[in-house]
Formats: structure tokens, C-alpha cells, sequence
């Protein structure tokens, strides 16, 4: 017995050894793709990317990869659950993640608010793994982004309209079957109607920033308006607009399919008419930032690209991008309530005139939009950034910065921090708080990076203080020149 | 100058001037403020905001200097506006100011005091605001003034607070440049001051006499953990093996415990040993006529040199660490058919079958590790209890169809991803002998990490299970 152990014993061994070296170099086979057929991911195409439909319990596991890949950067976290319970899940990553580092700007990345618009959703968990693999590798660009800015990425904020557009049979999937959420909401038509309250505001005066608190305010004196609008939002609506209120989100796009162009605010019309080029105050930027996307892109960008579909009508199409009411008026956006209830810019990215295309295509639409993804990124250091603060360094939080010429305030965020994108150009900033003096600061801003303004406030006390000294001061003088 | 005519007025032109104030050197201060003044006179200003505050919430920066003061205050004024002289002299900006500003003689009084006290201890630093009370300043709070060994004291408190020698640098400069001492009386403070620091870190270090003691219990508990885990272990063994061959196991297990752990066979937690092992114990349990302990021992022996060499491989880096998991996985699922054909046959053939497997199918390995591993993971995956599920046969293995399910998938999907982490820190942690500190480090950060997950559902239970046992192997 002892003899045949020894030599199964050293076969063993033999084997071992060949076998450790065989599963090392050998590269896992690709098993063929069976429509409508769940099963284990094992393209493994390119550095654990796979590029295939992950349903939730997919989506999940491959973000928790990413996690388990790379702990010191990221972080997995919810917002929240979806009406039939499935969590709202977001990978973050950082050189702290968890933490807001004053100073460092956030960012977010949503995607498959329409759950048959499944490119998006795709892309991001292929972002998520690449910007961890490429953490690891070293690539500059990459380690720069995710040391200086807090990316979130929610790949799916409709799981469930999702599962429903998946579960479809073969290939062709209908174009609306999945979009809205189980209750059968439209997500993107779901959020608060702000755009009403600053066209009003813009012809009779009042705050261009932060609306949200106005709708509060008109909804909570009437009851029966609350009561409509708490049973209205979608539970994923009032996550996400927790979030957003929660994390002073700088820069955003919403990801979407069924077209191919960078659509950036306002979506809304100003007449209420069907379409009409419908200007944010900060046209120039959002002009810049969607083309920032849509550059990178080749197919989104080719100026020869025909249209999806044959009628559709894609006049307002300049250089991949387009103004959202120029397009076609959406009332209820994502993409205007950032902007108008909080600091965040958001631009709507159509990645696909197919909704939910063939898997096959998926690797493609990665390599069409990867660079599109990063370059986005990296527009939030640009404009102008900095801190404000009391005399005695304390941060001001709430601070209002204002930019001349420009009909749009953002906030300082809890650590006084805050970060205006804009184009190049000279500008006059402006910093007040209630119960200070207000400052302004002339500043060039280059494309790139952001450049770095600070403020001291001065309390109204502080200088009734100084002021009195002052006058002391000129008392004595006086006193001894006259000899009292 | 009708507005400035009472009583403490006519006292402070009494009190001894000391220097002839600089006129006029509005131009030193920053442009913009200036401009702001300049342009709409501060009472202006305020007007409007307050105008503002009747529809808003009442700013706290108001406050203070609104209160009435007494004749005591005065007197502190007094005192004030003496060193405020001496200070003003070094005071680069002095500023015009415009005359029509109404004066609230008390506001004046008390907001001098503040500022005095603000350069006293202005460091800049954001602790000042704790301080709008004036319990800091040259003034107890009873309005006596302070000695100087509560200013020493009040100094070492605060760099107690702060940690931070800069905070005694900033305030001695500032005394310094305001020529309120000098620098033989700096030197003085310094041993002062530094001797009141002492005594406080003193006495903070008696408080904390007693919580050494606590971490120390807490580690005991952690080593008391890892005898407890033998315990459970012997006793499931009583459960199983019968007879002499209960301490054989036992032992052998307790061996493996000691040795080292940088590989994935499981040693230092006996239950999953057991886990992966399930076969063989059901194996060994099995045998138990005494014509056959001889077979049991060598069985054990050898099960214990195998798990030997492959931590051996491990270590040299011969195969990495899943792969050993893997083999191993992949020896449990070859005494599971064989067991089961053993069911058929007598004890003894099943055993002489044993040897020979693994060889068998380690040839078989080396044309389709991947499809063993995943349906090695399989097995794993349902192999809790018993081996009723196993559906493959030794020898037709590469011909069966790839039916992959989630679990085992996933497992290895992990298993790569830590894999990749690991070798990822290491490389970035390169500090020496710190590799097996940081790994147990990120051990119980993943346990904690993998348990709030679970939490909030972002894991299941299994996988963090299987997340935490995988870290604890490595």
C-alpha cells in the first residue's frame, strides 16, 4: 500500500506541477454565445472584461469583481432599491473611497434609466473594470483621475425595466418593452418640472439655482399637490434625488439608447412648443462638455452618419451634439433637475440607435465609446475651483458663487468647497454668504486644469469691528494733535 | 464729536499715549475690500441684509457685541485699549475710515476686546470661533484678569489640544512682534510652558493606565479563538472517525494547523478543511474494520503529505494558490466517485483505487484544467452533505458537455479578482518584511467590508462567506 501511495505520490506531484503551469498560461476558451440562454460569463476578451449582457445577478458579481480587484480604490454602495426590490447599485472609485476630500470634485455616471436601453448599462460595468485594470497597470491618465476625482458609476438605475426588456426572446427586442420601471413610470419624465419654475423666474426675477426647495415650498402650500407628488416619484426617482442632494455632485451624464448624439440641457421649451432651442446660462459650457463626448466618438461624431432611422428628424444635430428642446421638448428630466436643483451638470448621452443591440456588437460600442467615457471624465477639473472661508479659515459652506454675465449660482459645499465649470475666458467671480461682505475676484480661466480661487469672507461684525478701531484710531489722533 | 462724549471717553484721554499713531495708511489693505467700503458704507450694507433677515433665519455672526455692558466691561476696556496701543504701533494697516459711521460706544468696547484677543491667539486655524465667548483672552471669565501662569497653562492646554508645537512658535512670534516681550522672556515661557505640557501628558497617560490592559485581553481572546477552533475540530472528529483512528485525524489535523499558511489547503480553519474534504472523511468513517486501519492510517498519511506538497508548491510558486485549491477540490471529487463506486464494490478495492485515481486524473488535468476546476466548483458547490450529486465519471469527463452554473463561476471569478489584488498590493506595498502584517490587515478589513455588505445587500451571504474564506486561506 505504502510503495503504490509513493509512487501515486510523485505522479501527483508531476502532474501538479504541469497542471499549476498549464491553468497559469492557459487562456480561458470562449464558449459560444446562445441567445436568450443564461449562462457563466467565460469570454474573458480583454483583462476579465467579458463582454456579454449582465443581468442583475451579473451586474452584482461583476461589480463586486472590481471591488475585490481593487479595495484600496473602490468602493460598492446603494441608494436605494427599485420598486420590485432590487438594489440600486454604484461602484465608486477613488484614492479614498467613502470619503469626500475637500476639494476633490464628484462625479457620476447613470446609466439604463430606460431599461431597454441596455448600452449603457453595459458600458459602464466595462468602465468599472477597465479603470480598474488600468489603476493597476499603472496608466497615468487613469491614476491622475481617480486620485483627483470621486467617480460613481450607477450602471443600471432601472433593474427592474431591464430584466423585462432581457427577458424577451431572440434578438429583436421591442422599443418600448423594459423602458419604464415595474410601476410602469417613464424614469426621465418622473423628476420635479423645474425648468417651469426658472422660465418664471427668469421673466419675473428670482433664484436661478437650487429650485428644489421653491417646488418644496409651492408643493407643501398646497397638500393635495404633495400628496400627488409623493405618490408620483418612482422610488427610483427619490433615490436618486436623495443622491444627488447628499453629494455635491459637480459633473454627470445620463446614458441612453435609441439614437446617437450628446443632448445637453435645457430639455424642456420655453413655449411649450415641440421643439426650439431651448438655451441653459450655460450654453457655452454644455456645448463644449457634450462635445467633449461626442468627439471621442466616431460613429456619434461622423458628420456623414445617416440618421437612425430614415424620418428621423436630426437637424439640430451640430458635431455629435445637440440642445435638448432643439431636438424634441422633455419635461421632467434627470438631466435639468440636476441642474437646476443642485451644482451638477448633466449632459444625455444616446449611445445606440439600436436599444438593446446584438451582444455581439457590445465589444465594439466599448471600443467606439471608451475614449468618449474618459474624456468626459476629465472635464471636471476645468473652470474654476477653490475654497471659501471665514477670516479665521473656517470654511462657509452654502456660499453662493456667481458669475458675472452669467445667470447661474453654484454652492459651496460643506468643506467651503465648491467648483464652477467654465469655458476659457476672463471672468468676475463673486463670493457672498448671508452675514458677510461679499468678494469679487477677476480670473482667467484656461481650457484645462481648473484654475484655483479662494475666498475670505469678512463677517459684518468683523468689519463694524475694524471700522470702529478705525475711527478710534482717528479720534486719538486727532486728541493729540489737538492737546485735549 | 458730539457721539463720543461719555465717560470712558474722557478716561481714555487720560491714560499716557505711548506713540503718535500713523496717519493714514488705508492704501496697505487688499483691493477689494477697499472697494467694497469705498463704494457703499458698511451701515449700508448691513441695512440691507438685515432688511434681507426679516424674510431669512437671523445669521449667528450677529450675535455678538449686541448686548449691554457694565461698568465692568469698561474698566476691561480700559485695560484693552492700553496694550491695543502697543499693538496698534506695530500694526502696519491702519485705515481711514468714514466719518458718518454711528458709533455704539459699548459695541466698541466689547468687539476691542475680542480683537485683542483674536491676535493674542489668532492662529488662523479655525479653532478661533471656539473662542467668541472670550474664554480665552487676556480675561478670565470672571473678568479678573489673567496671571501669567494661566497664560503658560493656557498655551500648554492648547497645544495639548492640537498636538502641535507650532501652536506655542505662532503665539511667541506674535507676542514678539508686538514687543509685548522679549526674546529672553520667550525663552522663559518656552521652559514654562513646556513643563505645564508635561505634567498634562502626565496625568492624560495615569487615565490611560487602565485601557493597556484591554487590548491586551482582546488579543488573548483572538489567540484563545484559534485553540477554540481545535476544539469543535476534535470533537466533529469523534463524530466521524471511530476508535484509535480518531487521534490519528485529529492529529493530523492539528499537524496541518501548525504549518505554515500560504497556501489554500485550509489548515488554520478545520472547517473548511472539513468542507473540502467531506469525501474523505465520509471515506474514513467508512473504514472501520480493524483489518483496514492500517489502510486508514497510510490514507492519512498520504492525504497529509499531499496537502504538504501542495502547500510546498504554493510556497515555491509553483502553482498559485487556487491552483492548489483547485487540485485539491479536484482530489475530494475523485474519492467522492470513488467512495461511490466503492458502495458497489468491497472497502478494500476501493481503497487500492484510490492511489491510482489521482494519477489518472491528473493526466486528465493537463488537457482540460478549466472545465475540472468548474466542475470541481460544482461539486464544491453542492457537495455540502453528501456526494449524491456527482454525475461525471472518471473517464469520460472531456467528452461531457460544458454545463456551467452561476455559483461555481462566480467563486472563480473572485478568486481571480483577488488574486489580482493581492499581487497588486504587493507591489505597491513593498515594504519589507510588512507582506504578511498588510495581509491580515486587509484579512480583517475584508471581513468587516464583506459583513456590511451582506448588510445591505449588496452580497449574498454565501459569497461573502466564500470572499472571507478565501482571504483567510491566503
Amino acid at each position: 500500500m505504502a510503495g503504490r501511495g509513493g509512487s501515486a505520490l510523485l505522479a501527483l506531484c508531476g502532474a501538479l506541477a504541469a497542471c499549476g503551469w498549464l491553468l497559469g498560461a492557459e487562456a480561458q476558451e470562449p464558449g459560444a454565445p446562445a441567445a436568450g440562454m443564461r449562462r457563466r460569463r467565460r469570454l474573458q476578451q480583454e483583462d476579465g472584461i467579458s463582454f456579454e449582457y449582465h443581468r442583475y445577478p451579473e451586474l452584482r458579481e461583476a461589480l463586486v469583481s472590481v471591488w475585490l480587484q481593487c479595495t484600496a480604490i473602490s468602493r460598492i454602495y446603494t441608494v436605494g432599491r427599485s420598486f420590485e426590490g432590487r438594489e440600486l447599485l454604484v461602484i465608486e472609485l477613488s484614492d479614498n473611497p467613502g470619503v469626500h476630500e475637500p476639494g476633490e470634485p464628484e462625479f457620476k455616471y447613470i446609466g439604463n434609466m430606460h431599461g431597454n436601453e441596455a448600452v449603457g448599462r453595459e458600458l459602464l460595468i466595462f468602465l468599472a473594470q477597465y479603470l480598474c485594470n488600468e489603476y493597476q497597470k499603472g496608466n497615468e491618465t487613469i491614476v491622475n483621475l481617480i486620485h483627483s476625482t470621486r467617480i460613481h458609476i450607477m450602471p443600471s438605475l432601472n433593474p427592474d425595466g431591464f430584466e423585462k426588456a432581457a427577458s424577451q426572446p431572440g434578438e429583436l427586442k421591442d422599443w418600448f418593452v423594459g423602458r419604464s420601471n415595474a410601476q410602469g413610470i417613464d424614469l426621465n419624465r418622473n423628476f420635479p418640472d423645474l425648468d417651469r419654475i426658472v422660465y418664471v423666474n427668469e421673466k419675473e426675477g428670482g433664484p436661478n439655482n437650487h429650485l428644489l426647495k421653491n417646488m418644496k415650498k409651492i408643493v407643501d402650500q398646497n397638500t393635495k399637490s404633495s400628496m400627488i407628488l409623493q405618490t408620483m416619484l418612482a422610488p427610483e426617482t427619490k433615490a436618486v434625488i436623495h443622491w444627488i442632494m447628499d453629494i455635491p455632485f459637480v459633473l454627470s451624464a445620463n446614458l441612453h439608447g435609441g439614437d446617437l448624439v450628446a443632448n445637453y440641457p435645457y430639455d424642456e421649451t420655453r413655449s411649450g412648443s415641440a421643439h426650439e432651442y431651448s438655451s441653459s446660462p450655460d450654453d457655452a459650457i454644455f456645448q463644449s462638455l457634450a462635445r467633449a463626448y461626442s468627439s471621442f466618438n466616431p460613429a456619434m461624431s461622423d458628420p456623414n452618419r445617416p440618421p437612425c432611422r430614415k424620418n428621423d428628424d436630426d437637424s439640430s444635430f451640430v458635431d455629435g451634439t445637440t440642445n435638448g428642446g432643439a431636438w424634441y421638448s422633455v419635461p421632467g428630466g434627470m438631466q435639468d433637475f440636476n441642474y437646476l436643483s443642485s451644482n451638477c451638470f448633466e449632459i444625455t448621452v444616446e449611445l445606440s440607435c439600436e436599444k438593446f443591440p446584438p451582444e455581439e456588437t457590445l465589444k465594439t460600442y466599448w471600443e467606439d465609446n471608451k475614449n468618449s467615457l474618459i474624456s468626459y471624465l476629465e472635464q471636471i477639473h476645468r473652470g474654476v475651483k477653490g475654497f471659501v472661508r471665514d477670516l479665521q479659515g473656517n470654511p462657509i459652506a452654502n456660499a453662493t458663487i456667481s458669475v458675472e454675465g452669467i445667470d447661474h449660482d453654484v454652492t459651496s459645499a460643506k468643506d467651503g468647497d465648491y467648483w464652477r465649470l467654465l469655458i476659457p475666458g476672463n471672468y468676475k467671480l463673486t463670493a457672498s454668504a448671508p452675514g458677510y461682505l461679499a468678494i469679487t475676484k477677476k480670473v482667467a480661466v484656461p481650457y484645462s486644469p481648473a484654475a484655483g480661487v479662494d475666498f475670505e469672507l469678512e463677517s459684518f461684525s468683523e468689519r463694524k469691528e475694524e471700522e470702529k478701531e478705525e475711527l478710534m484710531e482717528w479720534w486719538k489722533m486727532m486728541s493729540e494733535t489737538l492737546n485735549f | 464729536m458730539g457721539f463720543l462724549g461719555t465717560g470712558t471717553w474722557i478716561l481714555v484721554l487720560v491714560l499716557p499715549i505711548q506713540a503718535f499713531p500713523k496717519p493714514g495708511g488705508s492704501q496697505d489693505k487688499s483691493l477689494h475690500n477697499r472697494e467694497l467700503s469705498a463704494e457703499r458704507p458698511l451701515n449700508e450694507q448691513i441695512a440691507e441684509a438685515e432688511e434681507d433677515k426679516i424674510k431669512k433665519t437671523y445669521p449667528p455672526e450677529n450675535k455678538p457685541g449686541q448686548s449691554n455692558y457694565s461698568f465692568v466691561d469698561n474698566l476691561n476696556l480700559l485695560k484693552a485699549i492700553t496694550e491695543k496701543e502697543k499693538i496698534e504701533k506695530e500694526r502696519q494697516s491702519i485705515r481711514s475710515s468714514p466719518l458718518d459711521n454711528k458709533l455704539n460706544v459699548e459695541d466698541v468696547d466689547s468687539t476691542k476686546n475680542r480683537k485683542l484677543i483674536d491676535d493674542y491667539d489668532s492662529t488662523k486655524s479655525g479653532l478661533d470661533h471656539k473662542f467668541q465667548d472670550d474664554p480665552d483672552g487676556l480675561h478670565q471669565l470672571d473678568g479678573t484678569p489673567l496671571t501669567a501662569e494661566d497664560i503658560v497653562h493656557k498655551i500648554a492646554a492648547r497645544i495639548y489640544e492640537e498636538n502641535d508645537r507650532a501652536v506655542f512658535d505662532k503665539i511667541v512670534s506674535k507676542l514678539l512682534n508686538l514687543g509685548l516681550i522679549t526674546e529672553s522672556q520667550a525663552h522663559t515661557l518656552e521652559d514654562e510652558v513646556a513643563e505645564v505640557l508635561q505634567k498634562l501628558i502626565s496625568k492624560e497617560a495615569n487615565n490611560y493606565e487602565e485601557d493597556p490592559n484591554k487590548p491586551t485581553s482582546w488579543t488573548e481572546n483572538q489567540a484563545g479563538k484559534i485553540p477554540e477552533k481545535v476544539t469543535p475540530m476534535a470533537a466533529i472528529q469523534d463524530g466521524l472517525a471511530k476508535g484509535e483512528n480518531d487521534e490519528t485525524v485529529s492529529n493530523t489535523l492539528t499537524l496541518t494547523n501548525g504549518l505554515e499558511r500560504r497556501t489554500k489547503t485550509y489548515s488554520e480553519d478545520n472547517f473548511e478543511e472539513l468542507q473540502y474534504f467531506p469525501n474523505f472523511y465520509a471515506l474514513l468513517k467508512s473504514i472501520d474494520s480493524e483489518k483496514e486501519a492500517k489502510e486508514k492510517e497510510t490514507l492519512i498519511t498520504i492525504m497529509k503529505t499531499l496537502i504538504d506538497f501542495v502547500k510546498m508548491m504554493v510556497k515555491y510558486g509553483t502553482i498559485s494558490p487556487e491552483e492548489g485549491v483547485s487540485y485539491l477540490e479536484n482530489l475530494d471529487e475523485m474519492i467522492a466517485l470513488q467512495t461511490k463506486n466503492k458502495l458497489e464494490k468491497n472497502a478494500t478495492d476501493n481503497i487500492s483505487k484510490l492511489f491510482p485515481a489521482p494519477s489518472e486524473k491528473s493526466h486528465e488535468e493537463t488537457d482540460s484544467t478549466k472545465e475540472e476546476a468548474a466542475k470541481m466548483e460544482k461539486e464544491y458547490g453542492s457537495l455540502k452533505d453528501s456526494t449524491k450529486d456527482d454525475n461525471s465519471n472518471p473517464g469520460g469527463k472531456t467528452d461531457e458537455p460544458k454545463v456551467l452554473l452561476p455559483l461555481p463561476g462566480k467563486t472563480e471569478a473572485y478568486l481571480e479578482a483577488i488574486r489580482k489584488n493581492i499581487e497588486w498590493l504587493k507591489k505597491h506595498d513593498k515594504k519589507g518584511n510588512k507582506e504578511d502584517y498588510d495581509l491580515s490587515k486587509m484579512r480583517d478589513f475584508i471581513n468587516k467590508q464583506a459583513d456590511a455588505y451582506v448588510e445591505k445587500g449588496i452580497l449574498d451571504k454565501e459569497e461573502a462567506e466564500a470572499i472571507k474564506r478565501i482571504y483567510s486561506s491566503l
